[in-house]
């Protein structure tokens, strides 16, 4: 691991801070600390920073939260849109929950109270460190993880940008033009239009870059982007239960999964508020399977007196072969298993 | 061991829609984060010993499910248990990013290689 680290070439991090003094402190701190592996760069205003980031690719940018004209969270904001695979982390003097939640909404991977011992300075170091080593090894690059691919769009819509987001994995390129703050066109493999946005937007894994605008071949897409990013969260979650949970294939022509085998219904148990079977299939113990839905639905009411999450629906059991779920409804509870293995195998 | 896990998480808790997460470890500890205003982490730790008492108490056992996912109206909730004893609750709200990366989160949970 030692010798691992010695061969790397140093992770370049910039600290944004308006604050001179804490950026002489910074570098004093963590040079000694970081023993060569880091290139500490330094910048007293986000200008200067997006100045530096021209010049050089960075691998975190360490942002202070209270800085005149430009904050924190509104440099957070231009980062993401300019450089969205960029680690960012914000630290503050004064931490507070609505900045902390601000901070982790525009994009920051931590929300860091600034160090003032030696002891602090070492465990934020070593916080720092450890984010850069970490690397995501699903889904989009610096995506899922933090910034979701849908809220790059959504923030290239609310700032009526035009762009180009390039979507691409091992099996597929596509992509989705926005024109002043209106998606227009998408495309990828044979398809365009709405259905290449939805099933781009529903891909499990890969990366994407946003690039200049020019204008597509042809405009396929109209409305507002908001029913269309909904739509096309709908479609994704309609997909992701109908694929097997296992990393699907994806067609690069039509962008989907192959059709999962089949589900065919292996147990199944209907019964009252009371526990009481009102009607059984194939069920290998019915008191307990109803007790085990009266559980469900007595813990489902807990969890929503706990968590403003509003009415109880139902619970959905992942299981190694197949999946099972169990509505609860005022009235009666009902339990059904689904298997995705042929029968016999 | 624990800072890998915590540092893990912490990468998550930044994608829009996410409510609140926390860990139990298996020998019971609870790294919990409230992230949405008006959820605690408090509120989280509890939710995550509620769990622990339905597990014990009901006859789940024998589905042995890879994770469970409780829907409400306006919210979801998510708990992955890992063969080694450590537990992952997250809420993420409907139709969010978080919420649209449940599966790959759950998936990575389970084949997440702490360094130790």
């Amino acid at each position: 691991m030692a010798s691992k680290k010695k061969n790397r070439a140093p992770r370049k991090v910039l600290f944004v801070d308006d604050e001179q003094d804490f950026l002489q402190v910074a570098r004093e701190a963590f040079t000694p600390l970081a023993n060569g592996q880091w290139e500490i760069h330094c910048a007293e205003s986000p200008n200067a920073a997006m100045e530096l980031l021209k010049q050089q690719k960075m691998d975190l940018v360490v942002v202070d939260v209270n800085m005149p004209l430009l904050d924190g969270v509104q440099f957070l904001d231009l980062l993401g849109k300019r450089h969205p695979s960029l680690k960012k982390v914000t630290l503050t003097g004064f931490a507070t929950e609505e900045k902390r939640s601000a901070c982790l909404a525009a994009g920051a991977e931590l929300f860091i109270e600034k160090p003032q011992s030696d002891n602090e300075f070492k465990s934020v170091f070593a916080m720092l460190d450890d984010l850069m080593n970490w690397a995501p090894q699903h889904g989009f690059q610096g995506l899922l993880k933090r910034v979701g691919l849908q809220d790059v769009i959504q923030l290239e819509c609310l700032g009526r940008n035009s762009s180009v987001l390039e979507v691409y994995n091992e099996h597929v390129f596509g992509r989705i033009y926005i024109e002043n703050g209106n998606i227009i066109h998408a495309a990828g493999g044979d398809l365009t239009g709405e259905r290449a946005l939805q099933q781009l937007l529903a891909l499990p894994g890969g990366s994407f870059e946003l690039v200049a605008f020019e204008p597509p071949p042809q405009n396929t897409i109209c409305g507002a982007w908001e029913s269309l990013l909904m739509e096309a969260a709908r479609v994704r979650d309609e997909l992701a239960s109908l694929t097997s949970s296992d990393e699907p294939e994806i067609d690069p022509k039509t962008l989907t999964a192959p059709a999962a085998a089949p589900a065919r219904v292996v147990e199944m148990l209907i019964c009252s508020g009371q526990c009481q079977s009102l009607y059984e299939e194939n069920c290998p113990d019915v008191p307990s399977r109803a007790v085990m839905l009266k559980n469900i639905c007595d813990m489902g009411t807990r969890f929503a007196r706990t968590l403003p999450l509003g009415t109880f629906d139902r619970v959905e059991l992942q299981l190694s072969a197949g999946r099972a779920i169990a509505l609860i409804r005022s009235d009666r509870m009902i339990f059904v298993r689904v298997s995705r293995e042929t029968p016999g195998a | 061991m624990n800072g890998s896990f915590q540092q893990w998480l912490e990468n998550f808790a930044a994608s829009p829609g996410m409510v609140a997460c926390g860990l139990r470890q298996p020998e019971g500890k609870l790294l919990c984060r409230g992230i949405e205003a008006g959820c605690s982490t408090e509120m989280m730790e509890t939710i995550l010993v509620q769990f622990e008492e339905l597990r014990s108490t009901s006859s789940m056992a024998d589905l042995a499910p890879r994770w469970t996912t409780w829907t409400f109206d306006q919210g979801r909730i998510r708990f992955i248990e890992r063969p080694d004893g450590w537990l992952l609750g997250l809420v993420v709200r409907p139709g969010s990013a978080a919420a649209a990366s449940f599966d790959l989160l759950s998936r990575e949970f389970l084949s997440f290689q702490p360094v130790s």
